[in-house]
């Protein structure tokens, strides 16, 4: 009863969040892919995008009426790349300074773990000393309301703009691991990196750039999630739970696994409560996890990022 | 060059840490240094009121509020001369939660010249402290807590100057049912220790007022460090509550999800009323969920609006108020202060010898006229009265609509 009543409601407020979900997820997965690394401060890289998004916007917007039309479109554009350059700069310096001096001493992999744990309290704390405390709203570049329905339940602005923003990003990241030059140096260095550099590819910058990639996708994230929530400096630790949650369901690894994962997770977390309290969508979500993980330990698609894709 | 001069790159390594550690040793015994030189200089010896509260996170203003009250306090109490002791402000940082708590707690039991604390300030961070407050023997009067439960547990030490949730949430009931004569609640609490027993309470008695009442718990989130709650479930929470299609929603939380899920509760075209409680009553709640959103949303409170009061020491008060903190008084700003006074007045009894134990004898006996109302505390420290005020948001501002009660009787 309770279910049906409000099944399309919840899987669209699902969908767009698993899109979220999806976007950061990329970021653990592609560096796990190519380091074997899980780099906990990611989290940190999607809370600057949102902030990069925010300072923005509040330049350009202002506190001045929602803009309509084209101004709207060019306004969302300006976050999203925006958060994404950020996001990317903040990447490509966390593997500078917290990762690559210890890949350079052979460092044991306890250590990177310690050093991204270490980089993401540093990171978030700055981002409050500097930016305040409070929650923060976006300036709305838009104006929130429903589009059209499907089967009765509202599709607002915000849901269309997340999954326009990242649907776009996914299958452009899809492509470009799948056909360009680039794609083909993650992939090398993903599956043998040591035969990878005999066969001539410069493994530094192959990964200086994946951590690139993954910030560019975890910082537009941040903008978006932030659109809909604020911004403050705690923001990034739920989303990155629930992100890299999606890339172990997808398959830690695996590009179009943890695009999967992500929807998965977004939506059966929000279905889920359909019929009981929000306080319970988190056990659902990990009890979806823990019984995938039960069935295919290597998750829904299997670890294989130099394969795939 | 002799042989000890040789100083390896790795010999650097680990000085630099010690380096470290010592200008950070040296920087800390210098301003403790300075604290004691400075209480030295007079015959007079020093004591400290302390503040627990939050002090960051993402409800840090309902802590501030109250931070300046006692600060003003004690400012006016040394510049007035009359002490036979010089009083000193210090304050610990719980971040409202109950996790870190105990250990703000423990900061200022360690510190010996702490004789009494204004606070905890939130409902599950008293909880978590009082145990320590207590074994310590140090005087606690909170200005805000208000879970029902929190004078139940023998705690000698602990009272407070507000009602409790048991009060406060059939008030709620009463006003929904009975001044805006709605039919029906949607009840959303945020699983923390202050807001459960208040909607459990709205709840008992908005059935005894014949509303329909449906009940979801949205886990305050990270994001607002109100708990480990997701700031996305805000959209599908809305969603369910558009569908109930019930009169009004009743949040029983703080403000900073209280904004979140306003803004969710608007982007799903919920039209109904929106009723909160005192957590939410701050101005942060209305710029951070949006005027055009929060005007016309409701929040009861404990506490009433200093700025309209009828005593003649207001209108000192909040000149004073605003030329410290650079903002005007808000949410239990004037409780802080009566807190930080209600200490002094017990403290100038006791002469120049304050102890603990002292202070926590004699809060059965305290009579009070405060700013913000009379101060009398019951055998087991609640505070004795019962007004609940409604106020609103109107043109980006909350303002207060009157007594609850009042409202009522005249509705």
């Amino acid at each position: 009863m309770c279910f049906q009543h409000n099944f399309w409601n919840l899987a669209i407020s699902g969908l767009a969040n698993g899109l979220v979900y999806a976007m950061i997820a990329l970021g653990y997965t592609l560096v796990y892919g190519v380091l074997q690394l899980i780099n906990f401060a990611h989290s940190e890289v999607f809370m600057i995008g949102g902030f990069a998004g925010l300072f923005l916007l509040q330049h350009f917007i202002g506190s001045s009426e929602p803009a309509h039309g084209a101004a709207s479109v060019g306004y969302v554009l300006l976050g999203t790349v925006g958060g994404a350059i950020v996001g990317g700069a903040l990447a490509f310096i966390l593997e500078r300074v917290a990762y690559r001096p210890l890949r350079r001493r052979r460092a044991p992999k306890l250590a990177f773990l310690i050093s991204a744990i270490g980089a993401s309290f540093f990171l978030y704390n700055l981002a409050g000393k500097e930016f305040g405390r409070d929650s923060v709203s976006i300036p709305q570049p838009y104006t929130n309301g429903t589009v059209f329905t499907v089967f009765g339940a509202p599709v607002q602005t915000y849901y269309l703009v997340t999954a326009a923003v990242a649907i776009v990003m996914l299958i452009g990241l899809d492509r470009l691991v799948a056909v360009t030059r680039l794609g083909q140096g993650i992939r090398a260095v993903a599956q043998d990196a040591d035969t990878a550099s005999l066969m001539g590819v410069n493994i530094d910058r192959v990964i200086s750039q994946t951590f690139i990639i993954g910030g560019l996708m975890g910082g537009a994230a941040g903008f978006l999630f932030g659109l809909q929530t604020g911004v403050v400096f705690t923001m990034g630790f739920t989303p990155g739970l629930k992100a890299f949650t999606a890339a172990v369901l997808g398959g830690i690894g695996n590009i179009r696994g943890a695009m999967l994962g992500g929807l998965i997770l977004g939506v059966a977390e929000n279905l889920s409560v359909a019929c009981t309290s929000t306080k319970w969508s988190d056990v659902f979500a990990f009890f979806i996890l823990v019984f995938v993980l039960l069935v295919r330990p290597t998750g829904i698609l299997g670890e294989r990022l130099g394969r795939s894709a | 060059m002799t042989k000890e001069s040789v100083v390896t790159k790795r010999h650097l390594i680990l000085a630099a840490p010690l380096a470290i550690a010592a200008v950070v040793l040296a920087a800390c015994g210098g301003s403790s240094g300075g604290s004691n030189g400075g209480s030295g200089g007079g015959n007079k010896p020093t004591y400290k009121i302390a503040l627990q509260a939050p002090l960051s996170g993402g409800n840090q203003q309902l802590g501030l509020n109250i931070a300046y009250g006692v600060q003003l306090a004690i400012n006016q109490a040394n510049a007035s001369g009359s002490l036979p002791f010089k009083l000193a402000y210090t304050q610990s940082d719980d971040q409202g939660s109950p996790g870190a708590a105990p250990s703000a707690a423990q900061k200022l039991i360690d510190d010996s010249k702490v004789v009494a604390v204004v606070g905890p300030v939130f409902s599950g961070a008293t909880r978590a402290a009082e145990p320590k407050f207590s074994d310590a023997n140090l005087a606690t009067i909170s200005p805000s807590a208000t879970a029902p439960d929190l004078t139940k547990h023998g705690w000698k030490n602990f009272a407070r100057i507000v009602v409790d949730d048991n009060t406060q949430g059939p008030a709620d009931a009463d006003y929904i049912a009975k001044v805006l004569k709605l039919h029906s609640v949607y009840v959303i609490d945020d699983a923390s220790g202050y807001a459960q027993p208040l909607a459990a309470a709205f709840i008992s008695k908005a059935k005894s007022d014949n509303l329909t009442v449906k009940h979801d718990t949205a886990t305050g989130t990270t994001q607002c460090q109100a708990g480990n709650g997701n700031a996305q479930q805000y959209g599908t929470v809305a969603g369910k509550v558009k569908n109930a299609n019930l009169d009004a929603v009743f949040y029983a939380g703080y403000y900073c999800d209280g904004a979140l899920l306003s803004k969710a509760l608007h982007s799903a075209g919920y039209k109904g009323k929106f009723v909160s409680d005192d957590g939410n009553k701050d101005g942060k709640y209305v710029s951070q969920a949006g005027a055009s959103i929060a005007n016309g949303a409701y929040s009861s409170c404990a506490c009433s609006d200093i700025t309209k009061s009828t005593n003649p020491a207001a209108p000192t008060f909040v000149a004073d108020y605003k030329a410290l903190a650079h903002q005007d008084p808000s949410t239990y700003s004037g409780e802080g202060y009566d807190v930080a006074n209600i200490f002094i007045q017990i403290m100038k009894g006791l002469g120049s010898k304050v102890t603990r134990e002292d202070i926590v004898k004699a809060l059965p006996s305290v009579n009070y006229v405060g700013l913000t109302k009379p101060v009398k505390f019951t055998s087991d420290g609640s505070y004795d009265g019962s007004a609940v005020y409604m106020w609103q948001v109107k043109s980006g501002k909350f303002e207060q609509l009157g007594e609850i009660s009042q409202l009522v009787t005249a509705g």
